[in-house]
This record gives structure tokens, C-alpha cells and sequence, in this order.
């Protein structure tokens, strides 16, 4: 019965809660791409060696081999690109938005979605001023959302910063090695 | 028998209900959840689970572009929840479990129940039948055809008649049934 009990508890902590979403993304894509009134969607499909490459640079395969960039114009200029990056955790998956300007630098961060139970976590993050550690990088350097915030949020909050910092590290991984090398 | 529901002792009644019920409500639950991720329909369970993995299984040799249109509206438009190989891992390491120890309680209260002993052992065994079947769906439907998807649908009312079959037959035997102690 002992052993009944822990196991019931045991499942149910590791039961992972459903996703919600934070921020809708035309909502992100209006912060991300301010101004744009025309997108094109550009898919990368990555060849075994170049999946491979970028695996050894981020430990991360993007979903189906396909990175997917989405490009935003005002009239005839380019206003920038941004990525949707899947995390997964072992609280479950949390969705990470990062847009970049025409010359390459991160423009914004916006977590889009996340689990039931990491969204207090990831609000507390973002409360801390997490997103702003994000904005000039550019591709090559390391993001670090979750010790700029050490100190200013809880645990659970720098925990989820990190996992953002994971998020943000594979977009400007993929966005620097495949964005603009690859013709269409 | 030792272990018979109808003559059991009132405190063991009242838990097997609260069990009963508590596990109801999950599972009303559980299908609200379904319905919001991944639908009851062989189509939409298809597109859950086997995503576009089907269409594409190997990378191509050279890396290569493909460029559409996008509108606000493209972004706005429903999202297909999708569960890709490494989250049906996760999902099937964290739910079997559970879906076991559900079986298993739903089991004991089976053994306490008044049954022909086939029908019991039927009813165990589909009480854990219906979760394997539930999750094995799930993966053929990933890994060899989308046709699968009527399986996990299959699986997942087999799980829902399962509990109702257990949850009318212990309300009755031990609450209505002019036998009951």
C-alpha cells in the first residue's frame, strides 16, 4: 500500500501540465517585426550535415529537420526576421519568439507559451527584466538572461530564465549559420 | 469471496465511491483536454501525432530553402498541436505509469464486484488494454501510418466504457441492489 501511495505521488509529479499560451503570436509578430506590413515564411530544410553541424553547436535538432524564419517587410524594406524555438524541459515545452533586426542582432525576446506551471515562473522572469538581457546579440555570443536576473527573481524564475537562455542560444545558432548563407 | 463490495463495510463503500468519483471527474477532464489538443476525429489525431515526420522522414541531401507568402492572418490561424517524437516519449514515460495505477484501482473494485469470473477477467484486461492500446495508437500513428489515429481514438473510449462499466456495476452492487448488505 506504502509503495502504492509513493508511486501515485511520483506520477503525479512528473505529470506535465498543459500549455498555455502567454502571448499570441500575432502579437509577437507585431513586437518582433514593428511595422511590417508584408511576411514571408522561409524554410530551412537542413541537410544531415548541416543538422548535425548545428546540433554540435547547440544540442538541439530543430522539429522535422525544418527551421522556419519568418521575414517581415515595411514597403520595400526589410524590417528584420524572427524565429519560434521550442524548449522542452522536464516541466514540459516552452515556446521562445526572437526577432532580429536587418543587420542581424537580436531586436526582442517574447515567450509565447509555456506549461501551466512554468507560467509564474516565466512571468516572474520577464517581471525581472529578462527579456532586456537579450537585445544587440548577435550571433556567436551567449546569451545570459538568467544571471543578469540572479538575485532579482526566485529560483524558479532563474531556472526558467535559463531555459530561455537555451531557447534564445538556438535561434541566434540557426539565424547565424542558415538565414541568410542558404539561397532560396 | 472475502472482498465482496455488496456486503462490504460501509467506510470501504464510501471510498470506493470517492475513488469512483474522483476518477470520473478526471476523466472528464482528461476528454476536455483531448478535445482542446488533439481532437476526437482520426484526422486531427493523425495530424497530432504524426505531424509532418510522414511527408519528410529523411533529410535532403544539400540544405534547402522554401519561401511562401505569409499573412497576419497565417500567424493568427488555429495552431495544430503537434507531439513529436521526443514529447511521445516524455508523454508515454510520465502517463503509463498513471494509466497503470488507474487500471490497477479500478481492478480492485472489479475483484469486489459480483461477476461471472470471465467477465472480471474481461473487464480487468480491458481496463489495461485500453491505455496500451491508447499509446501504441500514438505510436504507429508516428511511426507507420496516420491510419493508426483510429486506434488511439478507439483505445481512448475504450478507457472512458471501461470506467463506466466499473463505476455503474459498483454503484449499483453496492448501493441499489437489493442484495447488498
Amino acid at each position: 500500500m506504502n509503495f502504492l501511495i509513493r508511486a501515485v505521488a511520483i506520477a503525479a509529479l512528473l505529470h506535465i501540465t498543459p500549455i498555455v499560451v502567454l502571448v499570441k503570436r500575432p502579437d509577437a509578430v507585431q513586437a518582433l517585426l514593428p511595422g511590417a506590413d508584408a511576411y514571408v515564411a522561409r524554410e530551412v530544410h537542413l541537410s544531415g550535415t548541416d543538422a548535425h553541424r548545428l546540433h554540435q553547436a547547440v544540442d538541439w535538432s530543430p522539429e522535422d529537420g525544418v527551421l522556419v524564419f519568418y521575414g517581415g517587410t515595411a514597403g520595400s524594406t526589410s524590417v528584420g526576421a524572427l524565429e519560434f524555438v521550442r524548449v522542452d524541459t522536464p516541466h514540459g515545452p516552452i515556446e521562445v519568439a526572437v526577432g532580429f533586426t536587418p543587420q542581424g542582432a537580436v531586436r526582442g525576446v517574447v515567450v509565447t507559451k509555456a506549461t501551466v506551471e512554468m507560467k509564474p515562473w516565466v512571468l516572474e522572469a520577464v517581471a525581472a527584466g529578462l527579456t532586456d538581457h537579450y537585445r544587440g546579440l548577435k550571433p556567436g555570443e551567449v546569451p545570459g538572461g538568467a544571471a543578469g536576473i540572479a538575485g532579482r527573481a526566485g529560483n524558479l524564475a532563474v531556472y526558467v530564465a535559463g531555459e530561455v537562455d537555451k531557447g534564445v542560444a538556438r535561434a541566434l545558432a540557426a539565424y547565424g549559420a542558415f538565414y541568410n548563407h542558404v539561397r532560396a | 469471496m472475502l472482498y465482496d463490495l455488496r456486503r462490504a463495510d460501509v467506510r470501504v463503500k464510501w471510498l470506493v465511491t470517492g475513488l469512483l468519483a474522483t476518477l470520473g471527474l478526471s476523466y472528464v477532464f482528461g476528454a476536455a483536454m483531448v478535445a482542446l489538443y488533439a481532437g476526437f476525429t482520426p484526422q486531427s489525431v493523425a495530424a497530432t501525432y504524426a505531424g509532418t515526420e510522414m511527408s519528410m522522414p529523411m533529410p535532403p541531401e544539400t540544405t534547402m530553402v522554401v519561401q511562401r507568402p505569409m499573412s497576419m492572418a497565417d500567424f493568427a490561424g488555429p495552431e495544430v498541436h503537434t507531439v513529436d517524437t521526443k514529447l511521445l516519449i516524455q508523454d508515454t514515460h510520465v502517463h503509463v505509469p498513471m494509466y497503470g495505477l488507474i487500471a490497477a484501482a479500478l481492478g480492485v473494485v472489479v475483484v469486489g464486484l459480483s461477476l461471472p469470473r470471465r467477465r472480471a477477467l474481461g473487464l480487468i484486461a480491458l481496463l489495461f488494454a485500453a491505455p496500451w492500446l491508447d499509446f501504441a495508437g500514438m505510436w504507429l500513428t508516428k511511426l507507420v501510418s496516420p491510419r493508426f489515429a483510429i486506434v488511439t481514438i478507439a483505445a481512448g473510449w475504450a478507457m472512458g466504457v471501461a470506467y463506466l462499466i466499473v463505476a455503474a456495476l459498483a454503484i449499483h452492487q453496492m448501493w441499489l441492489s437489493p442484495e447488498r448488505g
